[in-house]
């Protein structure tokens, strides 16, 4: 199943076609890693996944409900020094299908405390996002979306300046949220992390996408991750697919 | 003792004009620091300036059609306010400049726009009125329309506050919900200008914006939580407007600069010794470091 589809898509922004031709879907309960380099578009097919950029041609199909779809941008786009708690910033979570308007009760709180545990930042709940370090901060970020009950989320590069256990945190989260159903979209750069996280890969260059398995970003030979291919990778023919 | 107390605080409400003052300054210091907390919050803290010269072509005009009517004036305020935002807003986006620049633009026209229909329509005892006010000549009328401009600017608040919250820190999140962000932020810029009109009556249109951003500033040196901010704003706004009045009716000062000019004086206390941020909680930082490793 799959309730994210992209029809023959084409976005651009300012007048100037950055993705064309983009087909494809997003497989319910899999997590499918957006890569590519600088400028190939990837913040701009989020975008429009969000529904934030209207396609200039071609149609995103979406058929989760909006309130169920979450979208964590880069920690840079945040106003951290606003004064806001752990615990508030992961309450936040609910208004979507809450509504911003209703206080919060029991079951609400119950739930956030039990996904503050999960994430290892119970002991931090009432401290300010500010006070935060990038890793502990990317825990309630995600403690935000899993309030929500996302069931598509979208994370643009969610371990920049993220600790080691932090990201084994994160991944384990969310290899769960996927094993529950939610369709999950990933910026990444990191190849190790690709490897050990993604079902799928988009990988967008010159303005095309092309769906690849991480296997094929992968050396076939020794089974381990290929030293060179950091980005930005250069897009690798069909017939020279994981000989590169 | 007792006496000196009743001499200095009450006696001097006694008089319907200092009652009414009261009141007004009350209202107006419930009202306007949260807009002022916000404002600061979303690095706007100069906009509520330009703001306040925006509404003043439009309490002109109405001083011009109607004489010293405050409904009419508030009501020209409030539509050139809200004009004056639209239009640096929709600058700002058509030719990609920042709102601000826009809005600097906008607020210098429209303060000579404003001088200069006072000076064509009336004296210039009027144009003193109505850029500095007097909170003293607060009739029952003006009262009843402070105070109803309160209540609804904190009622406004109440409902759009979580989303207010939501595009300070992510504006992204927002508008992943379908909620344009335009939307929470003009709304908020009508509150803006709807407190200002409410104030302008008793500190004028320039200092009117006093109480909104001299208490939320001054808050943040002493907390760090956000309803922190707004309480402590709101209680340096309500001993401001108080202390403010009585030192007027007793030192014979004029009471608008006098309210401003104490809550000034709680910012340059507070940046000197409050609790957050301040030279003192500087300091103490650098003489004991938290757990930082000692050095020999």
């Amino acid at each position: 199943m799959s309730r994210l589809q992209l029809h023959d898509l084409q976005l651009a922004r300012g007048g100037q076609t950055i993705l064309e031709h983009l087909d494809g879907r997003f497989m319910d309960g899999a997590i499918t890693a957006l890569i590519g380099a600088n400028g190939a578009g990837k913040s701009t097919l989020i975008a429009a996944i969000m529904g934030m950029l209207a396609p200039v041609a071609g149609s995103v199909e979406c058929r989760v409900p909006r309130e169920r779809r979450a979208w964590l941008p880069q920690q840079l786009a945040l106003d951290l020094s606003f004064p806001m708690s752990v615990e508030e910033l992961i309450m936040s979570g609910t208004w979507p299908s809450h509504g911003a308007l209703k206080g919060y009760c029991g079951p609400h709180y119950r739930r956030g405390r039990k996904i503050m545990a999960r994430l290892g930042i119970s002991q931090l709940a009432h401290r300010p996002l500010g006070e935060l370090s990038g890793g502990q901060r990317q825990r309630a970020l995600l403690g935000r979306t899993l309030m929500q009950e996302a069931e598509l989320l979208l994370l643009d590069e969610p371990f920049a300046n993220v600790d080691i256990e932090t990201v084994d945190v994160l991944m384990e989260v969310l290899r769960d949220m996927a094993r529950q159903g939610a369709t999950i979209i990933v910026v990444i750069h990191d190849m190790e992390q690709l490897a050990r996280l993604a079902d799928d890969v988009l990988l967008l260059s010159g303005g095309h996408g092309r769906w690849v398995s991480p296997d094929a970003l992968l050396d076939h030979h020794s089974g381990l991750v290929p030293r060179a291919p950091r980005l930005p990778l250069t897009f690798p023919d069909a017939s020279h697919a994981g000989t590169a | 003792m007792l006496a000196l107390l009743d001499a200095w605080l009450l006696a001097p409400f006694d008089y319907g004009f200092m009652q009414r003052a009261l009141v007004a300054g009350l209202a107006l210091s419930l009202a306007a620091p949260p807009l002022g907390v916000f404002l600061m919050l979303r690095g706007m803290s100069l906009i509520g300036d330009a703001m306040a010269h925006a509404i003043l072509p439009g309490v002109a005009l109405g001083f011009l059609a109607a004489g010293f009517s405050l409904p009419m004036m508030s009501l020209g305020g409030i539509l050139s306010g809200l004009l004056i935002a639209v239009l640096a807003g929709s600058v700002s986006q058509m030719t990609g400049h920042k709102e601000d620049s826009a809005m600097a633009s906008f607020f210098l026209i429209s303060l000579a726009a404003g001088v200069m229909l006072v000076s064509l329509g009336g004296s210039s005892v009027d144009l003193t009125h109505v850029l500095f006010g007097s909170i003293l000549a607060v009739d029952s009328t003006a009262l009843v329309l402070i105070a109803a401009i309160s209540s609804l600017i904190v009622v406004i608040l109440a409902v759009v506050f979580r989303a207010l919250v939501v595009e300070c820190l992510d504006p992204l999140f927002l508008r992943g919900q379908g909620v344009r962000g335009g939307l929470i932020h003009g709304i908020f810029l009508g509150l803006v200008v709807l407190n200002l009109t409410a104030g302008f009556q008793t500190l004028g249109t320039l200092m009117a914006v006093g109480l909104m951003m001299l208490p939320a500033t001054t808050a943040r040196f002493w907390s760090q939580r956000l309803e922190g901010l707004i309480a402590i704003a709101i209680a340096i706004a309500l001993v401001s407007s108080t202390g403010g009045l009585l030192l007027s009716y007793h030192l014979s000062l004029p009471s608008g600069p006098a309210i401003i000019l104490l809550a000034g004086s709680g910012y340059v206390f507070s940046a000197l010794f409050g609790r957050h941020h301040s030279l003192t909680a500087q300091w103490r930082r650098h003489a004991a470091p938290l757990g930082a490793p000692e050095h020999d």
